[in-house]
């Protein structure tokens, strides 16, 4: 009898012990998450900036950094150079144009799925977004390699002049990127769009609206910031997507006429393209310059999310 | 006011009335119609778009997918990459789904809403939004070099860890939040610790999701490339088949990106050989995540049923 209650007290000890290192380790486990991405921020960011301090020919200034666009750390063409303009104004205008034309293909097809759609469409959709989503960015780079630049370079022959290596550049680039985020602004503004409570819609109908007043005037609307969350976060997986405009893109430099249409068909740069293509081969001060261009991707990335949960913060309905 | 002006104003004639209203509707009805060709087009268009990509890489790759040397050992064979694609996936699972359930166990049964849970969640979603070439080159610095991993599998792993961890904590979160709280309570009113509970009662019942994450996650691994180039490398010493964690490989994808990349016309392949390669490469991955896709949803699906009907 004695024995037994020892026994239970040793247990009930045991398990109140085990249920404290649970809570423990589960906490460790979450403060990881913190740990992560703190150390992501310290460790680049602690990279970024050697270059502007480095002494002599091996450094460069802030100036020369994001106004000159002639990269070369490794100095093939005589000295180092390290003006990443180029490379800055690639990731942006290609995002920017894949986000443009993406977006009216994103929000149409989400209104037509949430409101319109009939129910074998629906169902069908529903897995084909979450294929693509989930779609890895190599397979899509590869897909542009092998049909987007032979095409593009037929089609603008006369425009670059029968260039060799014409159609690749930033207009693949950019249609490449659209098949990339489409899928993750396409299933943001459903959710958005879902998240709109039924009664909205009825108020609209009930005043004799048609279909598409009802959307245009009242859903649209009032799913508006949860729409702009879409944009923004399809804007942070285009800015740092390589591997798909890796393969596509195929340039050295900034092309010297960039104010004419031929500069979208051919050979260009980016900021992510020349990471995963010169990354491996340098060391020492050229190296500290990709770090720099890490850090601006992060720094911009970081501004994109949070942008995005100011806007998630500003929607009424979720 | 306006009382005023409508009697000021003469009344106008009934059929002039009429006509404005039905030229009203009219208009419309044809914005309508116009809006919604509209919408149907652009869905047609997407739907389209994406369905002839899968079609074309499982028919372009087919060639490659019936030649036996593409199973083999060769330059132009993936049997080094389909076994270290598994090896990869099966390693960074060991971590990821253990601590990315851990932490959001302790999200959804631990925490009070406060503070410090808004922070897990905002770290959470700046590090989704991280580029995942960023991470990678993250993992090399801290796993290569600062902990001493050079370029190898574990590196890899660790570097896939960070970059899913955010994914994987979502959907743990969101199967452990499917748990009805009458659940949990019935536990604790046994006089369960909650440690015991959430073992015995909470992750049995949220075990589909769990699953459907687990596949999820599984997907990522599985497509994931720029993380990896510079973490676990593009090239194979001679033999992979091991299970040592400390040497340099490639995967599917990142021998894609290597043949179709940096890599062209250096293996001693043709250009042709070089994309048929490719092509079965791409198929192989599309096939791969297809079935994980439908896969996740069957699966849980099947599994709810067996746990509810048991």
């Amino acid at each position: 009898m004695a024995q037994g209650q020892i026994s239970g007290t040793s247990n009930r000890q045991l398990s109140r012990l085990s249920d404290q290192v649970a809570r423990v380790v589960f906490l460790a486990c979450a403060i990881l998450l913190i740990l992560v991405i703190v150390s992501v921020i310290i460790f680049i960011g602690s990279n970024a900036f050697r270059i502007f301090f480095a002494d002599g020919a091996q450094g460069t200034s802030f100036k020369e950094f994001f106004t000159v666009s002639n990269w070369d750390p490794t100095g093939n063409n005589g000295n180092p150079a390290y003006g990443a303009a180029g490379l800055i104004l690639g990731s942006v205008v290609i995002t920017l144009l894949s986000v443009i034309i993406t977006a009216p293909l994103a929000f149409g097809l989400a209104l037509y799925f949430t409101e319109a759609a009939p129910r074998w469409l629906a169902t069908l959709l529903q897995p084909l977004i979450e294929i693509f989503t989930g779609m890895p960015s190599v397979v899509i780079g590869f897909l542009g390699l092998v049909i987007l630049v032979p095409f593009l370079q037929k089609v603008t022959a006369s425009l670059t002049g029968g260039l060799q290596l014409g159609g690749y550049g930033w207009g693949a680039a950019t249609l490449v990127l659209i098949i990339m985020i489409l899928p993750t602004v396409i299933s943001v503004s459903i959710d958005a769009l879902r998240a709109v409570p039924g009664s909205v819609r009825e108020a609209s109908l009930a005043l004799g609206s048609t279909r598409w007043q009802t959307m245009s005037k009242a859903i649209l609307p009032a799913a508006g910031p949860g729409l702009a969350t879409a944009i923004v976060l399809g804007m942070a997986r285009a800015i740092g997507e390589t591997l798909a405009v890796a393969l596509v893109l195929g340039g050295d430099q900034l092309p010297k006429d960039i104010f004419t249409p031929r500069v979208f068909f051919q050979p260009n740069v980016n900021i992510t393209y020349k990471i995963v293509q010169d990354f491996g081969e340098v060391s020492g001060a050229a190296r500290d310059a990709y770090w720099t261009l890490a850090f601006i991707l992060l720094v911009i990335s970081f501004l994109f999310i949070c942008v995005s949960r100011y806007l998630a913060s500003r929607s009424v309905y979720r | 006011m306006t009382t005023q002006q409508q009697v000021v104003q003469a009344p106008i004639p009934r059929e002039v009335r009429l006509r404005e209203q039905a030229n009203l509707v009219r208009r419309l009805h044809t914005g309508n119609a116009i809006a919604m060709g509209v919408l149907v087009v652009i869905t047609t268009l997407v739907v389209l778009i994406f369905v002839s990509i899968i079609i074309w890489l499982i028919v372009q790759g087919a060639s490659t997918l019936i030649n036996p040397a593409f199973y083999g050992m060769g330059e132009d064979g993936i049997a080094k990459e389909l076994y270290n694609t598994f090896y990869i996936l099966i390693l960074s699972e060991l971590f990821l789904f253990p601590i990315s359930l851990a932490a959001a166990i302790y999200l959804i049964e631990y925490a009070r809403p406060g503070p410090f849970v808004t922070a897990i969640h905002f770290a959470a979603e700046t590090l989704a939004g991280v580029p995942s070439i960023v991470l990678g080159l993250f993992g090399f610095l801290i796993f290569g070099v600062v902990l001493h991993l050079g370029t190898s599998r574990l590196s890899g792993a660790l570097t896939l860890l960070c970059l899913n961890f955010p994914l994987g904590l979502r959907l743990f979160e969101d199967a452990l939040a499917t748990v009805p709280r009458e659940m949990r309570e019935g536990g604790l009113a046994l006089g369960a610790t909650k440690w015991h509970t959430i073992r015995t009662v909470v992750l049995p019942s949220a075990l589909p999701g769990l699953i459907t994450g687990f596949i999820l996650t599984a997907g990522k691994i599985i497509g994931e490339a720029a993380a990896l180039i510079f973490t676990m490398g593009l090239f194979n010493p001679a033999n992979v088949f091991t299970g040592d964690p400390g040497i340099a490989s490639d995967t599917l994808t990142t021998r894609l990106y290597y043949i179709k990349g940096p890599g062209g016309g250096t293996l001693g392949l043709t250009p042709a050989q070089e994309t048929a390669v490719a092509a079965g490469l791409a198929a192989v991955l599309i096939l791969l995540l297809l079935v994980i896709n439908l896969g996740a949803r069957g699966l849980g699906r099947l599994i709810q049923r067996r746990i509810t009907a048991a």
